[in-house]
């Protein structure tokens, strides 16, 4: 057990342009190998402890898996299409004007990651899974932590509902077929992943996402849908050590006005259903910073952990370490001390400019140091 | 009163109509003054409504009437004459320890800025051609003309009537913000702050007399101190800038109530890292010295959220107010109206029920041709501020509450 508040982020960090070109075939592959051992570095300098590979090798956490997958296909879209939700009917001119100008709902221009945005994939064929991206992105990030300094590692990995979200099925007959091949696709690369030794973070921001993306749901019909595509990923997870399962929640990472949110209250028992150790959710914009008090009376299961959010993408000023600590020991006072690591509200890559984001992690550090003092 | 009112800093984002025909004064094209008056008389309108529609107690003008909540003051005082002079660096903005911090953003920051500004402006930005900027001199006796103001007055009493409100305040600049301009006729620096100082007199008592509510803007006292220090000054070096202004802003208050005054600092509303923004509890000595009943500071970004705290160690005098930002303009993400009960709760558990008024980080356009949000998020965030007061309300009056 430690002794100490421990930190880690959500995965994706701000790509290099040389990772960038590595990732787009550009450059040799080596360079990517040379870009995750300086993300890596660059972590540990920051004082995180559970490290990634900042994600250098997926163009976009959540459709990097169509290109692992036989059976799917890129086709081009139209405009940001998964972000016409609740938010957008409420908020039209914003979205119009963000749509319209550039870094306000992203940052920056890494061209797997927009590449990715700008096509749909549709699934035209039986699912089945290929290893090689996720084998070289395991022995990039082992070759990484060669001698690093590190409490543990993880590699994020995207959980079927949130593979399964704005992708046309024209091969299975139902939707939930499409789900489960998903599922049976994704177990392979969670066993890799956990066979490696690394942590396995499984990112579903389409659980709290979906109630803003489909307007027509009502509170019912949404949390069966949920409870569905919690089943499929506690089956993808079966045999898998649940103390090596991260599982990351978060209302999507785009920097709209959030108004329309679902509260974790009305979803936290979906969540707490994943089969997972610990549990990643945002708590450090102004959206979600109040919902800390939901653990005043809902219970962190034993043998659980929680990792909240404690600097977020979704502004531009570094939170001071006065303020993270504030926000641990809140946390820390409510579920144990030893139950919490503290974390960003969500990925920082594509979301912030690089310098803020690394400049996040530090005070991020920091601020746990300072809760640490006060908490031991 | 018996429940948290809430209020703003003060700068709205100016309708279309009214920016385009500031731009084109801007860009030197003839406008028609009377059109420009109505343009001007239908902001203050929509926005006074749009205020007391979003639940906002103590509204104001949106500062329809000003091009920038600092350079308004240089087209009413006499004795300065504008200048175009080359910007030194990339921006106007001011130099700091943030911007040696982090060189690559505040280049993105900046030419992000230029191109905002030149798109409002609809101007076209020259390549290659070196950036200039307007500053003003001080080449004679500075005296303030009422004329704008009086125009300012007229059309803000007009568009409260009929409106229920609370009250309602007008915002100016402090002695310490009269930022971009250079003194060349006073033989001392003394002499010439104290001069700014009487011209503003003149404004901050027309306005008292008017029956509205003062708000003193004082960004640039706070941020001075990362100015001064990024350019290889000393603490005491900006102690001894600060505090001649600070006197000189009591100067400018002589003989007005104290109850009638409100002053707000922030540390610069730019969306930037504010990494060496000062503690505010170093300076809050200079804050509380100025003779005013109301207090407002950040207090709703991440940079100065925890600054709530400084209270259990600083005795806020009695009678006085705090209005603390409780939603950001630094964020896309409107603020959810339970954490903003959070934050007015916490600092009312510390200073009393009584003392603690909502209120925002900043404006939300410093200037005519600057949004720091979308307007649509701007009013959400003042709907969702209103809400919050309501919450916090509930749960500090109880059945006491006013309704």
């Amino acid at each position: 057990m430690s002794d100490r508040i421990l930190t880690t982020h959500v995965g994706a960090l701000q790509r290099t342009p040389e990772a960038e070109a590595a990732l787009l075939g550009e450059a040799p592959v080596e360079e990517l190998t040379a870009a995750v051992a300086d993300v890596v570095r660059r972590q540990v300098e920051a004082g995180i402890d559970v490290v990634d590979d900042g994600e250098y090798g997926k163009s976009i956490w959540q459709w990097y898996v169509t290109e692992r997958l036989d059976g799917i296909e890129r086709k081009e879209r139209e405009g940001l299409a998964p972000l016409r939700g609740r938010d957008h009917l409420e908020f039209p001119d914003f979205y119009a004007y963000a749509l319209a100008t550039p870094n306000v709902l992203f940052h920056g221009s890494d061209r797997a990651f927009w590449n990715a945005i700008a096509t749909v994939p549709v699934c035209v064929g039986p699912i089945a899974y290929k290893a090689d991206p996720v084998e070289r992105d395991i022995a990039n990030l082992k070759a990484a932590l060669d001698g690093a300094d590190v409490a543990d590692a993880f590699m994020p990995a995207v959980a079927p509902a949130s593979a399964e979200v704005d992708m046309a099925n024209e091969h299975y007959a139902t939707q939930e077929e499409l789900l489960w091949a998903l599922a049976d696709a994704l177990r392979e690369e969670y066993r890799a992943i956990v066979d490696a030794g690394f942590q396995l973070q499984v990112d579903d921001a389409w659980i709290p996402a979906m109630w803003d993306h489909d307007p027509s749901l009502d509170l019912e019909t949404y949390r069966a849908y949920c409870r569905t595509r919690v089943e499929a990923l506690n089956h993808a997870l079966e045999g898998v050590p649940e103390d090596r399962v991260r599982y990351h929640l978060c209302w999507g990472s785009w920097h709209g006005p959030h108004a329309t949110d679902i509260p974790l209250a009305e979803i936290v028992d979906l969540m707490l259903a994943v089969d997972a150790g610990t549990y990643l959710v945002e708590a450090a914009n102004v959206r979600h910073e109040h919902e800390y008090h939901l653990w005043e009376t809902v219970e962190l299961p034993e043998g659980k952990k929680l990792a909240p959010g404690v600097v977020t993408h979704s502004t531009n000023l570094i939170e001071h370490p006065e303020l993270v600590a504030e926000r641990i020991v809140r946390f820390a006072d409510r579920v144990g001390r030893e139950n919490v690591i503290a974390s960003t509200d969500c990925g920082m890559g594509s979301r912030i400019h690089p310098e803020l984001g690394w400049a996040k992690l530090a005070t991020l550090a920091e601020g746990a140091r300072l809760a640490t003092e006060r908490l031991w | 009163m018996n429940r948290i009112l809430t209020t703003h800093v003060g700068s709205l984002v100016r309708p279309k109509p009214l920016r385009d025909l500031l731009a084109a004064k801007e860009r030197g094209e003839q406008v028609d003054e009377t059109v420009l008056e109505q343009a001007t008389t239908e902001a203050v309108e929509d926005v006074v409504r749009r205020q007391a529609d979003a639940g906002i107690d103590v509204v104001d003008d949106g500062e329809m009437g000003k091009l920038t909540w600092i350079t308004y003051l240089y087209e009413r005082v006499s004795g300065l004459e504008p200048r175009m002079v080359p910007v030194e660096g990339t921006t106007i903005l001011p130099p700091s320890r943030d911007r040696q911090a982090f060189p690559e953003f505040y280049a993105e920051h900046d030419a992000a800025f230029a191109i905002e500004m030149a798109d409002a402006l609809q101007l076209e930005l020259a390549e290659g051609e070196s950036a200039q900027v307007k500053l003003w001199f001080c080449t004679g006796p500075l005296e303030y003309d009422a004329t704008r103001l009086e125009q300012d007055i007229a059309r803000f009493k007009a568009a409260l009537d009929g409106v229920e409100v609370t009250d309602a305040f007008l915002p100016v600049v402090a002695p310490a913000s009269v930022y971009w301009l250079r003194n060349e006729h006073y033989a001392t620096e003394e002499e010439f702050v104290f001069a700014v100082a009487d011209a503003l007199h003149v404004e901050y008592k027309a306005i008292v007399e008017a029956g509205l509510m003062l708000q003193v803007d004082d960004a640039v006292l706070m941020h001075e101190y990362d100015s001064i220090l990024a350019e290889g000054g000393s603490v005491e070096d900006y102690r001894r800038w600060a505090e001649l202004r600070v006197e000189a802003l009591v100067h400018a208050l002589r003989g007005l109530p104290e109850d009638r005054i409100r002053y707000h600092v922030c540390f610069g509303s730019w969306h930037g890292p504010h990494v060496h923004d000062p503690p505010l509890a170093d300076l809050i000595d200079l804050v509380l010295k100025v003779p005013a009943r109301y207090y407002l500071m950040e207090q709703g970004n991440p940079r100065h959220e925890h600054e709530w705290r400084i209270w259990e160690g600083v005795t806020l005098p009695e009678g006085k107010v705090l209005v603390p930002g409780v939603v950001t303009h630094h964020t896309t993400v409107v603020e959810h109206p339970e954490a903003v009960a959070q934050r007015l709760v916490r600092l009312a558990n510390v200073v009393g029920r009584d003392s603690v008024m909502g209120g925002t980080d900043c404006g939300f356009a410093q200037g005519a041709f600057i949004q720091r949000v979308h307007p649509t998020i701007q009013w959400a965030k003042l709907e969702a501020l209103a809400e919050g007061a309501r919450l916090a309300t509930k749960e500090l009056y109880g059945a006491e509450a006013a309704s």
